[in-house]
């Protein structure tokens, strides 16, 4: 039987029904991993994971996504497991315990089948700067499955598992989630714990999932989101069940659009796919209303300057001292944290870490970073504004398909515009989530949508609803080239 | 964004920048700065920076301990180490 591109929710019936048992689903999970030429994955963990299957299958383990093969984002901290955030600095680091999100999901009896690639350190939108190598999109292997979290995605979107983790810190959930085709949510700040997921920006920073539709990203959600009293940032308001309200009529409901996103300067298939997915919110009873969000143009550079700033500061840590990669030959203390810092990171995160620097030093501060701070409430009560009018806001997840691998290499700014319309949810950590809604170049696009501070319901609410009514959600890349 | 205040700031994040990509990056950063510049234009009078977008005091509780010191599995990461501590070039002359 073949496993690949099936849903969360039917594996598992498959599993209770029995006409699969976990052993051969992870055994299936690895021989389609090897023959995958995505480059979806940095480490694996075969030998556990096929010991966790057996141990399901003479019914030592039970829960909600038991007996199910995952894949955890390598910025996630796993137990034993190499854990390297895409970096040589961490090549050979091993943490001595689980990310409260990997905790979590293995509590509820996932199977972890290994960690997935992505940009180093979180820092990209392509996964071009791996130093595990690029991701491959799996819908044409010459393009990016987009980043940070592109491992996850793409492992998703070949079908290699049903879900997989990600985090988000300016889109790297739902850029990657609209290039390789299938469902990914970012929950509101502090809903998921941060608690052993590497720091890139700590206060964008946000574990969410990838699925193939709403209904699974849901199902994953009531296990990701936790209150933690480990993250001092975790919401301690009581999780919702997110399966509950998945199913509500949305007669009524209002979708805003921003004014000033200009969709018309997109390509004409985004367009129209937007217009397409507009008619299905409406034949299903839902209003749509524009709404202003004024600062929202700033979010671009606010980002890149809160973003580096707290770069700089968190990734003070790796100095080659008490774990990660230490260089040779050193004369002194200080020249063994230059070397090991200057060899262990590759070049974007070096020029964010500079820019970071820069904008945190004496004479620039207030220029910069307060500046941007200020900017970034401005951004925050747009959405405040807005969502105090409508349900859920609607837009295009990226401005394009997935692009050429290298095309955008050169020119940082140009990559850091692929997240211009993910990047504000981050600054005012409200929940968003992308949708696959349609083709670009033959290559799939994603609708976004963004709910109110933790309203993940009301946006997989919305999402369900769509996938109900639309079939984009069930398009598969054709792995004749790819497997 | 001049070659001298590169190197101030590579000094200050402890990162030596390789000599045929110093040019590449200075550049870049150039290029990047010019961009977030854009928000020194904007008036943010009486705006309050906001630094956490749930704006939330951290919780406090009990100061108390709450694991068990685990030196050993920590120093197993380190690149090197001796017993108890973790080994680094000589500091004191």
């Amino acid at each position: 039987m073949s496993i690949r591109f099936k849903t969360l929710a039917e594996l598992k019936e498959l599993l209770e029904k029995k006409e699969i048992s976990s052993y051969e689903l992870v055994k299936e999970t690895f021989k389609n991993i090897s023959s995958s030429k995505t480059n979806s994955f940095i480490t694996l963990d075969e030998e556990a994971a096929l010991n966790k299957a057996r141990d399901f299958d003479e019914g030592k383990v039970d829960g909600d996504l038991a007996g199910i093969p995952i894949a955890q984002k390598d910025l996630f901290c796993t137990k034993n497991l190499r854990t390297t955030c895409g970096s040589k600095i961490l090549e050979n680091f091993i943490p001595p315990y689980d990310a409260t999100v990997v905790d979590n999901l293995l509590a509820a009896g996932s199977i972890c089948v290994g960690k997935t690639n992505m940009d180093e350190f979180a820092m990209g939108s392509s996964n071009e700067t791996s130093y595990y190598g690029t991701v491959r999109n799996p819908w044409d292997l010459e393009r990016v499955p987009g980043g940070s979290s592109g491992g996850s995605a793409a492992a998703v979107s070949e079908g290699l598992v049903c879900a997989a983790t990600g985090t988000d810190t300016g889109g790297s959930i739902r850029q990657p989630a609209a290039l390789c085709g299938i469902t990914g949510i970012k929950p509101t700040y502090g809903r998921a714990s941060r608690w052993g997921m590497i720091a890139f920006a700590s206060s964008l920073d946000q574990a969410g999932a990838f699925a193939r539709n709403a209904e699974d990203c849901a199902l994953l959600l009531n296990h990701i989101c936790s209150h933690d009293s480990k993250d001092s940032t975790s919401i301690s308001e009581e999780r919702e069940n997110y399966l509950d309200n998945i199913n509500n009529n949305l007669k009524g409901k209002k979708i805003g659009i921003i004014k000033e996103f200009d969709i018309s300067s997109l390509n004409k298939e985004v367009q129209d796919s937007f217009e397409k997915s507009k008619k299905i919110f409406e034949a299903l009873g839902a209003n749509f209303v524009e709404v202003s969000m004024p600062n929202i143009k700033l979010s671009v550079p606010t980002y890149y300057v809160i973003a580096p700033a707290e770069c700089s500061s968190n990734l003070s840590r790796f100095d080659g001292v008490k774990y990660g990669y230490r260089a040779k030959d050193v004369d002194n203390l200080e020249e063994l944290y230059i070397k090991s810092r200057s060899e262990g990171f590759g070049d974007e995160v070096k020029r964010r870490i500079l820019i970071g620097t820069y904008v945190l030093s004496a004479g620039f501060y207030d220029a910069y970073y307060k500046k941007a701070q200020q900017s970034r409430r401005m951004i925050k009560n747009d959405f405040v504004d807005a969502l105090s009018e409508v349900d859920v806001i609607m837009s295009p997840s990226s401005p394009s398909s997935a692009f050429k691998i290298g095309s955008k290499t050169e020119d940082p700014i140009e990559m850091y515009l692929e997240d211009l319309f993910t990047i504000s949810s981050n600054l005012a950590g409200v929940p968003a989530m992308s949708i696959p809604h349609g083709f670009s170049d033959g290559l799939p696009i994603g609708l976004q949508l963004i709910g109110n501070y933790l309203e993940e319901s009301k946006i997989l609410n919305f999402a369900h609803q769509y996938q109900k009514n639309s079939d984009w959600h069930f398009k598969t890349p054709n792995l004749g080239e790819s497997s | 964004m001049d070659n001298k205040t590169v190197e101030t700031i590579s000094y200050l994040a402890r990162l030596k920048l390789d000599k045929d990509k110093k040019e590449k990056i200075t550049k870049d950063l150039e290029n990047i700065i010019d961009f977030v510049a854009e928000l020194q234009d904007i008036n943010t009078e009486d705006i309050i920076p906001l630094s956490n977008p749930l704006e939330k005091l951290a919780p406090k509780r009990e100061d108390s301990v709450t694991s068990k010191s685990r030196k050993e599995v920590f120093l197993l990461n380190s690149p090197e180490s001796d017993q108890d501590y973790f080994i680094v070039p000589k500091v004191v002359e």
